[in-house]
């Protein structure tokens, strides 16, 4: 167990090590996601009501792009010099490459939308005094889920050859559920949201574990 | 027996059952009455084809789960051209499911589209599923890559078909669609149009499954029945 942990730890490390010395993901991630709440800001942020309402559907269209192009990233690091190749041939489970995948991703995306979501509360007034942590931990929730199901379709679409954009398309039909719950639960609290939060993150990290390994190609 | 004229009856079969159904709809059920006024709900009779076509929109889509599951394992490319065969279909169906819900919609709250249909936005994202595994299916070079993606991408839009229902049902429902009780006949109607439209929906399946292994160069397989198979002439040459 420890032994696993380790793994995914190295993994992790080191994706956050690249990230870390070539700062080429996340700058352009993060600007991305603001880019993206102005834009839809200029539409509907002029109207108080509407804006306040929106918020949350707004912030998922920020994390939906910004996340796709951090999977696509992250993943397209393995790419050059034949280092899925080496990843490959390292004696380890093939979920564990996942699960460091995943852990990198998951830190990445934390890191934007602790960005993202301050921007977005901001500009459109959202009113969090009622459940500040209860959002944020809906927001964590939500990435977990969502950064589980781009990190398996990330690695099973750059072992394919594809034309870009791809990824989005796949990612964002299956992550409705995690957009419809989580904006339903910030917008009116209680009720089965946080259920069904909890129930997509379980099956698709269960299920991307077992899958994984049939999915690289180096 | 002739493979053609196994198929002609099973077609055959299929149409007169569709059109005895379609009979039945139209001459025989009663109309369902709105308990709020006591007048008919005419566009109820939508029910007799729209419940019959979305089971089988589910059908279709346990066909793709299972051919990706099948392949995923087996690695034979048979199980492969049934998940895409299934996801086609799925999609057939489901289209038609949205179509007459659309209708039902209008008729019902007088508008063509609504979020607050929990139903209806759930189809349409069971239909937005379905579509992009075609759309992927046919961007990925090299055939056993493309098993591959689809046979992942099946099983976990299957999985998601769950928890997309649940979610669906989360956005506020304000239309109460008017609580009808079916009347013993309206039952057996709507038993009997699972007959023609579950029978429509697999041969379309064997349909496009044949299509699929003859376009692969390939007629062997399991499940090609005998009715469905392609003629020996049109068979004999590819290999």
């Amino acid at each position: 167990m420890t032994a696993t942990l380790n793994q995914i730890a190295v993994l992790a490390a080191k994706d956050l090590r690249i990230e870390g010395r070539t700062r080429s993901t996340l700058g352009l991630v993060v600007v991305l996601g603001v880019l993206i709440i102005s834009v839809l800001g200029f539409g509907i942020g002029t109207q108080p009501q509407l804006a306040a309402l929106g918020a949350p559907s707004i912030l998922w269209v920020a994390y939906l792009f910004s996340g796709v192009l951090c999977f696509e990233k992250t993943m397209a690091t393995e790419r050059q010099d034949g280092a899925l190749a080496g990843l490959l041939l390292a004696p380890i489970d093939r979920g564990v490459i996942y699960a460091g995948k995943l852990a990198s991703n998951l830190i990445l995306m934390f890191a934007v939308a602790a960005v993202i979501t301050p921007v977005g509360v901001l500009f459109f007034g959202m009113d969090l005094s009622a459940a500040p942590l209860g959002f944020v931990a809906v927001i964590a929730i939500s990435m977990l889920g969502f950064a589980a199901i781009g990190t398996l379709f990330a690695g099973l679409m750059s072992s394919s050859r594809l034309q870009g954009g791809l990824l989005a398309m796949v990612v964002f039909p299956l992550v409705l559920p995690l957009v419809i719950a989580s904006t339903q639960q910030v917008l009116s609290p209680g009720g089965t949201g946080l259920a069904i939060l909890v129930a997509f993150d379980a099956i698709f990290l269960t299920a991307s574990w077992i899958v994984f390994e049939l999915v690289l190609e180096p | 027996m002739n493979r053609k004229i196994l198929s002609c009856a099973y077609w055959t079969v299929a149409a007169l059952a569709f059109a005895g159904v379609m009979g039945l709809i139209y001459f025989w059920t009663p109309f369902a009455i709105d308990p709020n006024d006591g007048k008919p709900i005419i566009f109820q009779k939508i029910l007799y084809f729209h419940l019959p076509v979305a089971i089988n929109t589910f059908l279709a889509c346990t066909v793709c789960f299972a051919g990706g599951i099948g392949y995923l394992v087996n690695r034979q490319t048979w199980w492969d051209d049934l998940a895409a065969a299934g996801a086609k279909v799925s999609v057939v169906l489901c289209t038609g499911v949205l179509l007459t819900g659309m209708l039902w919609a209008k008729g019902a709250w007088n508008v063509w589209w609504t979020w607050y249909s929990p139903r209806l936005t759930f189809s349409f994202m069971l239909w937005l599923l379905y579509v992009v595994y075609l759309i992927v299916r046919s961007s990925v070079e090299g055939s056993q890559r493309r098993a591959v993606v689809g046979a992942v991408y099946g099983l976990i839009a299957f999985l998601d078909i769950p928890l997309v229902y649940l979610s669906a049902r989360l956005l506020p429902d304000q239309f109460h669609p008017a609580d009808i009780t079916l009347s013993p006949s309206m039952k057996l109607t709507l038993a009997a149009s699972f007959v023609p439209i579950t029978m429509i929906a697999l041969g379309l399946v064997f349909l496009q499954y044949r299509l699929h292994r003859v376009q692969r160069g390939e007629v062997v397989g399991p499940l090609t029945l005998p009715g469905l198979g392609m003629r020996p002439s049109l068979t004999g040459g590819a290999a």
